[in-house]
Order: structure tokens, then C-alpha cells, then sequence
């Protein structure tokens, strides 16, 4: 017994770079007049919450462990990338690298200390991480502007290309594309394998030869550099940066938006970034009388979903999919 | 180190204490190569500690632990952090089946061949042709492993939800993942009824002669370890009891005394 296979689920790539293309044509759509023209502005912020919150998902999803420092991080390498493009002037990829470089180190010395504290502990010790961070957002006004933030450029790419809102949008959706094909290889592989082993047991994967040490730097580094690429890509489409912005409530959401979306799912990592960001300001805004509770709906939207999807709204397409073929046996039975 | 010939674990004098406690008390014993061998004892014997000593889970205080592993090298267990056991041709079960539910039994397979992969993380990454094939031919590797354990049909189905005698078999599928050269067992009849633990001692046997590796049983349920064991070793309260066939352990009063009392 063999199961088939369709075209998605042997070249996953194929699914992502479609996903991307559709994504794609929102700014068009904006333009014909069929979407709101702030939806680009919107979803362009969604996706990059997505990006950052795979990375949580490698973290917690895959091997277990818990971080409340994304939004930290985030924001160090957004205050990074506009200080080193606007106050250096130095071109947007050497500025993307080390801003994307410098919160990793600071993320892998965090995946040191893992080794020692677990659960809650390491949960705090995070948050403590990451409101240090914020702090110095706040007190470095000479790098940050302190309270008054910090403002960036859209990216200009190779020293040539200037960007604008909907090209770094382009740009985005390909950052975007690209990281969850690197996310889906290797959580097929045997490094998924391995921090699935990590999560599931860490004395069972030790006995198969799973390094804790290594494996719990990596998924710190791979969380760190996916939170260090939303952050740079934030400070350039918004072209703005507050200390306020980098809070523990933002690190909240980012948790919100795997165990809404599905741990270990990559589709649901961005399906729950939508639900978080993007419903509130496209769907619940246009209610009437309750503009100004779309967060209150959302807040119970979120509760909704984990009690009847407590495994990630991801799951809702077997379900679709199952009544389906159910309706469609029914069918041919009453042939 | 000539008398490590046909001896693929030789004990030597191990000994461990918590606090004043001596868990383990200057035991020895070895297995011989192809050798399926019983490692028995009342509750709190010290059966699992002699078991997280020789995997290294639990550092000893005194002791040599030589194990012949692949290519016959002789190499000194305590030298070796415990993730590193699996390389030498030492793999372990656990009592409770430690096993990741969420993936598939294929999957939980393939974690036996961590070790043996060689592409780096940046090539599974992006999928490079090197990385591709090394999966494709674990993969295959890992399938006729199920096939040889009778469960291939359900390879893609989730570790969760199984019944437990196949998630026994998938646990062993996936020591076998990684080429033993001796598979320790810890407990593997226990939670099994009557008529599994007649297939499982036919299993061990089976394996033991496929894949050409001997097996250490650390086992409570006395039919198994009568069963299928060429020779046992009877411990209690870390110290050793007797060694011997099965018949010359049944007969052994000490042993008696250990289970049933003295009179």
C-alpha cells in the first residue's frame, strides 16, 4: 500500500513559491481599486510578523523550547539596520548582514544559558533579555532617537534599485518564500528530526546520538536570525521604529501566532499572523459600532480557536476536506 | 586486551553511589559477541542503574567498561559523553518507549540514522543533490527495516494513536536504524500481554541472528529472560548474585533467596 503523493507534498518549494505569487498580486489588486490601498501597508506588516514568528516556531514548535525575546531581538536588528543604512550610510545588504548577524550571536549566548534553566525559567530569562534590550532602545537616544524612534528608507538593493512600498512589498514575500522553503528542508530532514527528538524526549534523543548542546544553539540561532530578518525588513517598510513597539506584548503575539496558526506548520505560522494582525485591522474595523473593539473581538476570535482548533487553525483544511469527501461519497452513493 | 576477543561488553568492578547509597557494588560480567544475555534482579536490584552506567547516562564512581564497537576497536565507554554512545554501536531501548508522537513511525525510524548522516544543516537546507540522496537512501534503509519487522504498511501513519506492541517494534526499528553492534533492552516486555511477549522473544532472536549483534536484556518478566537468554546475570542490591545459563540461574539459591526469601 503505497500512498500517492501529489506535486505539494514531494516539492513542498512548488506550494511556497505559488503561495508567494498570489501574495504577489495584492499590490495590483490594491491599484485596481478591488482591495484598500492600506491593506498593501497591512499585510506587507503581517508577513513580516511571520517571519519572525517561524522562527519562534522552530523554537517552541519543533524542539521545545520557549522564548518571550523575539520582539526584542526584532528590534535590535531593525534600530541596527537604520542606524547602519541612514547614520553609516552603508549599502542595505552589508547593513541587512550585520543586523541580522549581531542579535544572532546575542541569541546563540541565550541558547548557551538554555542549557541550564528550562520552562517558566527560561521564559523569564528571555523576557529579561529582551526588556534590557528595550530599555537601551530607549536610553541610546544618540544611535535610537530614543523615545522619538528612529526612522529608515525603503531598501535600496545592490546600491542600484531604489524600492518603494510595493517593490519592498515584492521584496518581502520573496524574504518571505524563501525562508519557509529553508524552514520546510530542514524540518523534513534530520535536523527536524533531531530537535523533534529534542522536544520529545532528551534522553531518548541523546541516546540517539542527538548533541543537546548543539541542537539547542541551533534552533536559538535559526529563531534570532528569522526574528533579526523581520526586524530589518520592519524598520524599512515601515520606515519607522519605537521603543514602544519592541514590548513584551509583541513577543506575546508572536506566541499567539503559532498556537493559533499550528505548532510545526509552516502554512499555519502565516495564517496565524494573519489572524493576529491583519483580521483586527481589515475585517473587525469594518464592523459597525465596534471599531473601536476590534481587539477585544480578536482576543475572543483567539480564544474561539483554540477550543475548537486546539491544534492550530491549520487543521481547519482536513476538516474542509474531510466533509468533502464525505459529501462527495454521499453523492455517489445515491446514484 | 586479547581476552576481549569474543567479548563485545566487558564490566569491570563498576561501582556507584548516591550519597551513602551504593547503587551498583563492584560488579562484573561480560556478553559475548551474538550472545543474547539477561541482566536480572529483584526490584531495586540496580538493573536500570548498571543500564544508565553502561549508556553513560550516569557517570560511574569506579569501573572499566570496554566495548568492542565497530571495526572492532576497543574503546573505553566512560571516555565518551553520553550522545556519543550511539557512534560506538550501542544503542538502547526504553521501558516506557520514549518516541515522538506527532511524527510519522518512518519518521521516528530515520531518528536512528542521525549519527550516520554527513551532509551539513546549510545542504538540507537548500536541499543540495548530496543531502537529497543521503535522505532517500536512509529512507530506503529505514523501510526495509520496517518490512523486516512486519510493519511497513504503516510507515506514514502518526506514532501516536499506535498500539503499544507496535511502538515496541518501532523503537527497535529504529535502534536497528543505526547498525548495533549490541542493543540493550531495557524492560521491553513490560505493558506487553502473554502472546506479545511470545512474539517479542521471537523477535530478539530473530534480530539477534539478521543483524548479527548481541542484545542485553535488562528484564523483570522471568519467562522472556528464560526464554531467550544464553546466559544471565543475577544482581541484588548492586551486588552480583550469579552468572550462568538459565537452568543453572533457576536452580541457583541465591537467586531463590533474592526472589522468593529465605525461609
Amino acid at each position: 500500500m503505497k500512498a500517492k503523493k501529489n506535486i505539494f507534498q514531494k516539492h513542498p518549494a512548488i506550494g511556497f513559491i505559488l503561495f508567494g505569487l498570489l501574495l504577489a498580486l495584492i499590490p495590483t489588486l490594491a491599484e485596481m481599486g478591488i482591495l484598500k490601498n492600506g491593506y498593501v501597508t497591512t499585510i506587507g506588516g503581517t508577513l513580516i510578523y511571520a517571519i519572525a514568528a517561524l522562527g519562534l516556531n522552530i523554537l517552541l514548535g519543533w524542539s521545545g523550547l520557549i522564548s518571550l525575546g523575539t520582539a526584542g531581538f526584532m528590534g535590535l536588528a531593525a534600530y541596527m539596520s537604520a542606524y547602519l543604512t541612514v547614520d553609516l550610510n552603508l549599502p542595505f545588504e552589508v547593513s541587512f548582514f550585520l543586523a541580522v548577524l549581531i542579535p544572532t550571536l546575542i541569541g546563540i549566548l541565550v541558547g548557551l544559558v538554555s542549557l541550564k534553566i528550562e520552562g517558566l525559567y527560561l521564559a523569564i530569562a528571555t523576557l529579561a533579555v529582551a526588556e534590557v534590550l528595550r530599555k537601551t532602545f530607549e536610553e541610546l537616544g544618540k544611535y535610537t532617537g530614543g523615545f522619538s524612534g528612529k526612522s529608515a528608507d525603503y531598501p535600496t538593493l545592490f546600491g542600484l534599485f531604489e524600492l518603494d512600498r510595493t517593490t519592498t512589498f515584492y521584496f518581502i514575500i520573496f524574504v518571505l518564500v524563501i525562508i519557509m522553503i529553508l524552514t520546510s528542508n530542514m524540518m523534513n530532514g534530520r535536523l527536524g528530526r533531531a530537535l523533534n527528538a529534542m522536544r520529545g524526549s532528551e534522553a531518548a534523543a541523546q541516546a540517539m546520538g542527538v548533541n543537546l548542546l548543539t541542537h539547542r544553539l541551533i534552533a536559538f540561532a535559526l529563531a534570532t536570525i528569522f526574528a533579526s530578518v523581520a526586524g530589518v525588513l520592519y524598520v524599512h517598510f515601515v520606515k519607522f521604529s519605537y521603543p514602544s513597539t519592541w514590548s513584551l506584548a509583541m513577543s506575546l503575539n508572536f506566541l499567539a501566532i503559532i498556537i493559533i496558526g499550528g505548532l510545526r506548520s509552516i502554512y499555519g505560522t502565516v495564517l496565524g499572523a494573519f489572524i493576529v494582525y491583519a483580521v483586527p485591522d481589515m475585517f473587525l474595523k469594518q464592523i459597525p459600532f465596534f471599531e473601536d473593539l476590534s481587539y477585544v473581538l480578536n482576543g475572543v476570535l483567539i480564544i474561539l480557536v483554540i477550543i475548537f482548533y486546539p491544534n492550530g487553525l491549520i487543521s481547519i483544511g482536513y476538516d474542509i476536506r474531510k466533509l468533502f469527501r464525505k459529501l462527495t461519497k454521499g453523492g455517489a452513493k445515491n446514484e | 586486551m586479547s581476552k576481549m576477543e569474543n567479548h563485545v561488553l566487558t564490566v569491570d568492578g563498576l561501582s556507584i553511589a548516591f550519597g551513602g547509597l551504593k547503587a551498583v557494588d563492584d560488579l562484573s560480567f561480560d556478553i559475548r559477541d551474538k550472545e543474547i544475555y539477561g541482566l536480572i534482579g529483584p526490584n531495586g536490584a540496580g538493573k536500570t542503574t548498571v543500564f544508565n552506567c553502561i549508556t553513560q547516562f550516569y557517570k560511574p564512581d569506579k569501573g572499566d567498561l570496554r566495548f568492542k564497537g565497530h571495526g572492532d576497536q576497543i574503546v573505553d565507554l566512560t571516555t565518551k559523553p553520553v550522545h556519543d554512545i550511539i557512534r560506538q554501536g550501542l544503542v538502547r531501548t526504553f521501558q516506557n518507549v520514549e518516541l515522538i508522537r506527532e511524527l510519522s513511525i518512518i519518521d521516528n525510524v530515520l531518528i536512528g540514522g542521525h549519527i550516520d548522516f554527513e551532509a551539513n544543516t546549510l545542504s538540507q537546507a537548500l536541499k543540495l543533490p548530496k543531502a537529497r540522496k543521503e535522505e532517500k537512501k536512509y529512507r530506503e534503509e529505514a523501510e526495509k527495516i520496517l518490512e523486516d519487522l512486519g510493519i511497513l504498511d504503516r510507515k506514514d501513519m502518526l506514532v501516536g494513536g499506535q498500539p503499544y506492541g507496535i511502538l515496541k517494534k518501532v523503537e527497535f526499528a529504529r535502534t536497528l536504524m543505526a547498525r548495533p553492534k549490541l542493543i540493550i533492552l531495557d524492560e521491553p516486555a513490560a505493558g506487553l500481554n502473554d502472546s506479545e511477549t511470545i512474539d517479542l522473544a521471537r523477535l530478539i532472536k530473530r534480530i539477534r541472528d539478521q543483524y548479527d549483534c548481541s542484545i542485553l536484556l535488562v528484564e523483570h518478566d522471568m519467562r522472556l529472560v528464560m526464554d531467550v537468554c544464553d546466559r544471565i546475570c543475577a544482581i541484588n542490591f548492586g551486588k552480583l548474585l550469579a552468572i550462568g545459563t538459565p537452568k543453572e540461574i533457576q536452580a541457583n539459591k541465591a537467586v531463590q533467596a533474592a526472589y522468593l526469601g529465605v525461609e
